[in-house]
């Protein structure tokens, strides 16, 4: 569904992305982790035709995206759940929902909006409140109602766990799973590299702007490196001759 | 048909794939590798300015050297304490000795064991079938993989190693084993075994053979379908690189099927290391994509070899490579044992200094090595290490089997009996099977 090809984005003379390459299947959740300042935040915006790669290519169903006007590649169907919610706070739940199916008309936001409640009924309950006032895990839920709205064909979520309580995050993560298994395709950027190795089926682990390791999110997260970035441990003894 | 995916996977698909684990493989050898991350940096290469296949010909070949150069841990990109498994190839040669560790992580050999089962379900294989491995494991680790896979396969497994070639029958009677894996010398000796105790080849339930590691010859494959009546395959491995499962065939017989998904092949001329054009031969160089702890970036097989990327008529995409069809090297292979000439003159120099000339003499049976003779000579018949001839030449012969591993005959002759060295160093093959083996009665 997604392919990108040796993707390389620059800010001026400083590299951030270097020839990243990876794809994401039709019905797949596929994770890319990383640590701060790894790239991934930059790898979404070029996704999201927010950024120019300066080489490399991006094909979202067999169509190249990388020189695609973001709202363009919003009508593909390619919906950005993006990091820290952004939401409209002064406006409504409501508001904000229809905001997110508004480019295909009030028609389809009128038919939209209660599968959406369906799956999370606290915004119907909600849909009067400014999204401003929702607790942090409301928010998130309706940050990623909102890209319902838009019709993903592949949903793709940025750090949908980053400030949330472990609880939240747990819940947020089984919304995630439900999604994907009434038919929706995700691809999953995170920090928290176990939340997200555990509901996808594969992974990238991106380290300062390069794919170091991918494979099955189950052999990843046995996987020495995995381990050791992200529980700490380091290089020390390289080699025990 | 084909029940894994990766064998339906169309080309572009494949490549994506490719693209995505070479890019891994090089970072991970950048950041991990030092003899990579030196090399690469004396080139002012980035692993970043990597984004095709084309730009992969920048990186200069890994060879041989390169890995002896590195014993042990050299090449190793992780550490010890990830690695699952050692693979020690050459026989340690005393002093002069520089084998080869490869290692293996959890992943690694997991990865080699699933490649191994691809093979052995490419050509049929189920859990319904007894398979019987017969390798010496002590000279060939991948005798591990053989029976790993067999058992993951859910197969009935039958190591039998290297017991005679008539306890190997009866087991195959007894449990009436479907399927033998072996070298070609050993298959060739049971066959042998077989008729000299009048067997009949109906009285077995064999259904199919898989050979390897050495290339098949076709007369062996002959040989051996005619005198058991059932289909023999042949697969690739490399030596230096790992185990088998590399390439194998498919019941169309039509070259061995690469995985493609773990390693990218090229093929260069010899000589320029320059690419050929597609579907001349070549030597094969390999650059894997998901080795962890041991990757290799061009390595150099040495195996000359034509690429194939049409589709199969079993409906796999994979690539396939034609049988290898000769070394660029002298390495020879005595059952089933890789054996350069250059090691041999040096373990005899190293004995004895005034030694003039040799040959090595190789006595095959329908095309595979099978029993090595070495013939010296000397004009000074003085001082000859050891003492006596006897001692002499026995302590040669034990010193070839100490560091090789292999038994060999030794012996003296005049300078003018030497016999003409053919196209390999210092080596002339004798075959053992013809004009016999036009001779249906002849034993």
């Amino acid at each position: 569904m997604l392919r990108v090809k040796g993707l390389s984005v620059r800010y001026g003379t400083m590299q951030v992305l270097r020839r990243v390459s990876f794809h994401v299947g039709a019905d797949e959740i596929v994770a890319v982790i990383g640590a701060n300042g790894a790239g991934k935040s930059t790898l979404l915006r070029t996704l999201s035709g927010l950024h120019r790669p300066s080489e490399g290519e991006i094909r979202f169903m067999n169509t190249p995206i990388h020189r695609t006007a973001p709202e363009r590649i919003v009508r593909l169907g390619l919906i950005q759940v993006p990091e820290a919610r952004q939401l409209f706070p002064n406006m409504t739940v409501l508001e904000n929902l229809e905001l997110g199916g508004f480019i295909y008309g009030g028609k389809h936001v009128e038919i939209s909006l209660p599968q959406i409640y369906e799956i999370f009924p606290v915004l119907s309950d909600r849909r009067r409140q400014k999204a401003g006032t929702l607790s942090g895990g409301e928010q998130q839920m309706l940050s990623i109602g909102r890209a319902l709205m838009a019709k993903p064909r592949l949903l793709v979520l940025d750090e949908p766990s980053m400030g949330l309580a472990p609880l939240i995050v747990e819940e947020i993560y089984q919304t995630i799973q439900n999604l994907h298994r009434m038919g929706t395709t995700v691809l999953l950027v995170e920090q928290n590299a176990m939340g997200a190795l555990a509901i996808s089926d594969r992974a990238y682990v991106l380290e300062t702007g390069r794919v170091v390791l991918s494979g099955k999110a189950s052999d990843l997260m046995e996987h020495d490196d995995v381990q050791r970035a992200y529980l700490g441990r380091d290089y020390q003894h390289k080699w025990e001759r | 048909m084909p029940k894994d995916s990766i064998d339906s996977l169309s080309r572009d698909s494949l490549h994506q794939l490719q693209i995505e684990r070479l890019q891994m493989t090089l970072n991970r050898a950048y950041f991990h590798v030092d003899f990579y991350r030196n090399r690469m940096d004396s080139l002012n290469l980035l692993p970043e300015e990597v984004g095709t296949f084309e730009d992969l010909r920048r990186f200069p070949f890994t060879t041989r050297q390169d890995l002896t150069d590195h014993y042990p841990y050299g090449l190793f990109a992780v550490p010890l304490r990830s690695i699952v498994r050692l693979k020690i190839t050459t026989p340690a040669l005393g002093d002069q000795g520089r084998p080869i560790v490869v290692g293996f992580t959890r992943h690694d050999s997991s990865m080699w064991h699933s490649l191994m089962m691809r093979l052995y379900e490419q050509l049929g294989v189920t859990d319904r079938d007894i398979v019987q491995v017969a390798f010496n494991f002590s000279l060939f680790p991948g005798a591990f993989t053989f029976n790993h896979a067999a058992e993951l396969l859910g197969a009935t497994l039958a190591p039998s190693s290297t017991i005679s070639a008539t306890l190997q029958l009866q087991i195959m009677q007894d449990f009436r084993s479907t399927v033998l894996a072996t070298t070609a010398a050993f298959a060739l000796h049971i066959v042998e075994t077989m008729e000299r105790l009048g067997m009949e080849p109906d009285s077995l339930h064999l259904r199919l053979i898989l050979l390897g590691p050495d290339p098949l010859p076709d007369t062996t494959r002959d040989r051996l379908e005619s005198a058991f009546g059932i289909p023999v395959y042949g697969l690739y491995g490399v030596t230096e690189m790992g185990e088998p499962g590399m390439a194998g065939e498919c019941p169309a017989k039509a070259g061995l099927h690469l995985a493609e998904d773990q390693f990218l092949a090229e093929i260069v001329h010899p000589l320029t290391g320059e690419p050929v054009p597609s579907g001349q031969e070549g030597e094969l160089v390999l650059t894997t994509l998901t080795a962890e702890a041991y990757p290799l970036i061009r390595y150099r097989t040495g195996d000359i070899t034509v690429l194939r990327e049409g589709p199969c008529s079993c409906g796999r995409t994979a690539a396939r490579i034609v049988p290898i069809l000769r070394r660029t090297d002298n390495r020879v292979s005595i059952r089933g044992i890789p054996l350069y000439p250059e090691q041999v003159e040096e373990l005899l120099r190293s004995i004895d200094p005034l030694l003039d000339d040799f040959r090595l003499v190789i006595h095959t049976r329908y095309g595979v090595g099978e029993q090595l003779d070495i013939l010296v000579s000397r004009t000074q018949a003085a001082d000859l290490p050891g003492g006596g001839r006897a001692q002499y030449l026995e302590l040669l012969r034990a010193t070839i089997r100490r560091a090789v591993g292999l038994g060999t005959k030794v012996q003296m002759v005049e300078p003018d009996r030497l016999p003409r060295e053919g196209l390999v160093y210092k080596t002339v093959f004798r075959s053992l099977s013809p004009p016999c083996a036009l001779d249906p009665n002849c034993r």
